[in-house]
């Protein structure tokens, strides 16, 4: 007889709160992880970086607290003090997962896991002691790791880091170049140039953050004043910190202290035994149906691995799905929860955020769909006003299908952007029409007003 | 005098009717026997006649309503009469006993049961149901496609409750699926939208798919009509008596001998057409009266014990099980027994029924001869107290003349009783009397 109930492996997002709800539910749970329970997430990603960025909001809000009748003098930062405070929230939240799956009666293994096939699981901890461990079900949630593009002048180049990297500095480059405008590259961008770095961004792309709508995209880049963005540019090769690359219009370089390598990240499907096991997968993840379940009978897999949607929050989920499908019996249960990836909100952080949720126009377009769409600056919300002057940047955008009136997106550009876009989310997950979401009250003095001004301005009865 | 035309009583468990049709419209001139109205219940439809000649001053309960039985529906009488009057002041939205009690008169009485005065209805084309009209409008109103339901009324007619049927095996929709619905798209028979619910990515998906351990595909329909009232009473039954089975045989050679005869003798006798089930009938219709206590119902820890035989029939139709009464089959002859077998099951197969003729039987035969059924475990129609199982008839070893083994011709009996009110030995005891019966029908007839 198994051991275990589920056995998870890794202790991400996805694998952590998987081992929360089994463990909830009394379900005997063996948690995995070979390095820091909270994943890339907690340690190297959204934490770690959303601290460093609320210490450089403080700095530029003390700057610039002049115009609201706030004078400071000698405002300077101390990047070894926010590397402190940086370290002090992740270790805290780390100690809270723990604590929470103890409670949880979650057992955590501190080992490398490996997937020997159906059912069973080998553990080796960091002495190189292995033991099999066995469980009808299993989640792999292996995460993802910062890709490397194989760009000449990368290898051994000790002034390239990968976002990981970037987040141990010792102290602030004066100059720094991020090659790749998404969203990981943005972020750190906008950090470093409210520090006060020259920094500049090269992509590939067009435009920067590829998910955005291409009507926001500018007002974010309009935002991130002390940003170069060097859009269609394709790097060719480095020269120490120096970034060659080609533009529409010849050849250019930038001139710079320390790379960032921000050009994605890929799922690690290697080093754990899932080609040996027989699991499907593609370069891009491994292969899941719309219950995380593999093809592999009693495997799920959640999170990143899957490469569906790399976002915490999408792990989350995931996790929820692959919990409520294993607690089902693994049996066809009608009411069980299935993935549905067409109301992911998603949210760029920064001194001005971005988030967005649904579909862009251009996906719209793009599927032939006919839509209604409204943009307003966020100036139309006083509290916007008040707090962020009548300058700056903000704007809030709202598509709907022409015919059914369906709300198809909704997209945000400014301060408070990414705590408001889960109601969004709400509104398109429900397939809440335009006169439905009329009806929904939002609270005054609010910026998230801004989108109910946005769903009047929609020209339907 | 103006006077009521009420909904009339169709056996004792119809509490209601549907309106389904108003044959004729008010100001019309009516006949007492004529036809005014078309009503049915979940098992038949039957039609309403006027009960007294005169003008139809008004209809008070339009096509569709869902009227409790002895409650106005119509009110009858001379041309340019006040109508109201004939109610007594109550409201016609509110019919009540008050109402009922105003037309204590000939109204009731005149009812008579639809059954004997019109033609059976014809079934309705198998795919394409007809609706009722109230059905229709639920049906409009959340976007139920009503004509291609499984209709439990008449004749596979979709009336308010398959409707009602439908939406409760309905997922919920979101406000954009809704609104596709009532536009015309085709309605989700489940959902992948948040809690269940029926997006738009959902439209026009099947029931449940295939559980992906076996790869077995299946479809899933809630019990409805006939088949939930048979799965209830069959529930019921087993649940709430004792049941006990005896199997046993009867000499079957004067049986077939009678039915040869039968089957060649001039027509004008009426005997062609009897059945070794009609003889069977008229065996256990003659030996039951002997055995009063089977011939009994069983409720609430009381007994009730029958004078006369009202012979139940179980009848397999399209719809599932139907159980029409023979009545007072003890006093008919086996031409009539015969008679009454055939048209009940007719009207059992063309559904419709007087639910009247569903009611009332005192003792059940169930016949599986047919089938080549060696013996069976026939349950119990409770509250009846026992049924009799009829088997096929088979070629049997019996004992013959010098110790010889000879083959015999046996018909299959099988009794269950309930143990509650008839213990073995009794129950073995009218076993033989019926195998006694059948095998000497001949002097049985002649009795």
């Amino acid at each position: 007889m198994a051991a275990y109930d589920v056995i998870i492996i890794g202790g991400g997002p996805g694998g952590y709160v998987a081992a929360e709800r089994l463990g909830a539910r009394k379900k005997k749970v063996l948690l995995i992880e070979k390095e820091a329970l909270g994943g890339t997430c907690l340690n190297v990603g959204c934490i770690p970086t959303k601290t460093l960025l609320n210490s450089a909001k403080h700095y530029v809000h003390a700057l610039e607290g002049e115009k609201y009748g706030i004078k400071t003098t000698g405002t300077s930062f101390d990047w070894a003090a926010m590397q402190a405070w940086k370290g002090e929230v992740v270790e805290k939240l780390r100690a809270g997962i723990a604590a929470t799956e103890k409670r949880l009666g979650v057992e955590v293994l501190a080992a490398e896991a490996r997937l020997l096939g159906i059912g069973k699981v080998e553990a080796r901890d960091s002495r190189g002691a292995a033991t099999v461990h066995e469980a009808p079900a299993i989640i792999v949630a292996t995460g993802s790791t910062p890709a490397m593009p194989p760009i000449p002048g990368t290898k051994d180049n000790s002034r390239v880091v990968d976002s990981t990297g970037l987040l141990e500095l010792k102290e602030v480059p004066k100059r720094l170049c991020v090659i790749g405008g998404g969203v990981i590259g943005v972020e750190f961008a906008g950090l470093f140039a409210a520090l006060g770095s020259q920094v500049e961004v090269v992509e590939m792309m067009d435009e920067i953050v590829p998910f955005m709508d291409k009507e926001q995209a500018p007002v974010l880049r309009r935002a991130m004043k002390g940003v170069a963005f060097r859009l269609g540019c394709k790097v060719e090769r480095l020269e120490g910190a120096t970034v060659r690359y080609k533009a529409k219009d010849g050849d250019a370089a930038a001139e710079a202290d320390l790379v960032l390598m921000a050009v994605g990240r890929r799922p690690v499907l290697e080093g754990w035994g899932a080609k040996e096991a027989g699991l499907d997968m593609t370069p891009r993840g491994l292969v899941v149906d719309e219950r995380m379940r593999t093809n592999l009978p009693g495997v799920w897999a959640v999170g990143d691995v899957t490469g569906k949607s790399l976002l915490a929050h999408s792990a989350y989920r995931m996790a929820d799905v692959a919990v409520a499908d294993i607690l089902a019996g693994g049996g066809a249960s009608r009411r069980a929860d299935r993935m549905r990836y067409d109301a992911v909100p998603w949210a760029v952080y920064g001194i001005t955020e971005a988030a967005g949720v649904g579909m862009t126009e251009q996906e719209a377009l793009a599927k032939g769909i006919g839509i209604l769409k409204a943009s307003l600056p966020l100036r139309v919300s006083g509290r916007f006003c008040a707090e962020n002057g009548f300058a700056s940047q903000g704007a809030v955008k709202v598509l709907a299908d022409r015919g059914s009136g369906r709300l198809l997106g909704v997209h945000v550009v400014g301060a408070y952007a990414s705590e408001m876009i889960w109601g969004a989310a709400a509104l398109i997950e429900q397939e809440l029409r335009i006169a439905d979401a009329r009806e929904v009250i939002f609270p005054h003095p609010t910026v998230c007003e801004a989108i109910r001004d946005a769903l009047f301005e929609l020209e339907h009865e | 005098m103006a006077h009521l035309l009420i909904m009339p009583r169709q056996g004792n468990t119809v509490e209601s009717c549907i309106i389904v049709r108003w044959k004729a419209a008010e100001g019309q001139s009516v006949q007492s026997d004529q036809t005014v109205c078309e009503v049915e219940t979940d098992k038949a439809s039957f039609d309403v006649p006027a009960g007294a000649s005169g003008f139809l001053l008004k209809i008070l309960r339009p096509e569709g309503d869902d009227v409790p039985v002895l409650e106005p529906i119509a009110v009858i009488g001379e041309r340019g009469e006040d109508w109201q009057a004939a109610l007594g002041g109550a409201a016609p939205a509110a019919p009540s006993a008050t109402a009922t009690a105003a037309s204590a008169g000939p109204a009731p009485a005149r009812v008579a049961p639809a059954a004997s005065a019109t033609p059976p209805q014809a079934p309705v084309a198998a795919g394409v149901s007809a609706v009722s009209p109230r059905a229709r409008k639920l049906a409009a109103a959340e976007g139920v496609d009503a004509p291609n339901l499984a209709g439990s009324g008449p004749g596979g007619r979709v009336i308010e409750r398959d409707v009602t049927a439908a939406l409760a095996g309905r997922p919920p929709l979101t406000a954009a699926a809704k609104a596709a619905v009532l536009a015309g798209a085709p309605a989700p028979a489940f959902g992948t939208a948040l809690g269940g619910r029926a997006g738009l990515a959902d439209l026009g998906s099947k029931a449940p798919s295939a559980p992906a351990e076996t790869g077995n595909v299946f479809t899933e329909t809630p019990l409805k009509g006939v088949r939930k009232l048979i799965s209830e009473r069959m529930r019921a039954s087993l649940a709430g008596t004792a049941q006990l089975t005896f199997n046993g045989s009867a000499a079957a050679a004067r049986l077939q001998a009678l039915r040869a005869r039968f089957k060649a003798s001039d027509p004008a006798l009426g005997l062609s057409e009897v059945t070794i089930g009609d003889l069977v009938l008229y065996a256990v219709s003659r030996v039951l009266p002997r055995f009063p206590n089977a011939n009994a119902t069983l409720e609430n820890g009381a007994l009730r014990v029958y004078e006369r035989v009202h012979l139940a029939l179980a009848v397999d139709t399209p719809r599932g099980l139907m159980v029409p009464v023979i009545r007072d089959a003890d006093l008919l002859s086996l031409r009539q027994i015969s008679a009454q077998a055939k048209r009940l099951a007719a009207a059992c197969q063309a559904g419709n029924i007087n639910p009247d003729e569903l009611s009332g039987g005192t003792f059940t035969v169930s016949n599986l001869g047919a089938f080549g059924i060696e013996s069976f475990t026939p349950v119990l129609y409770a509250p009846q107290v026992a049924i009799l199982g009829v088997d096929a008839i088979m070629p049997r070893a019996a004992s013959g003349p010098g110790g010889t083994v000879v083959l015999e011709q046996r018909i299959g009996l099988s009794i269950t009783v309930d143990h509650q009110v008839i213990d073995g030995a009794p129950a073995a005891r009218l076993l033989k009397a019926f195998a006694d019966a059948i095998a000497d029908i001949d002097l049985l007839l002649m009795a």
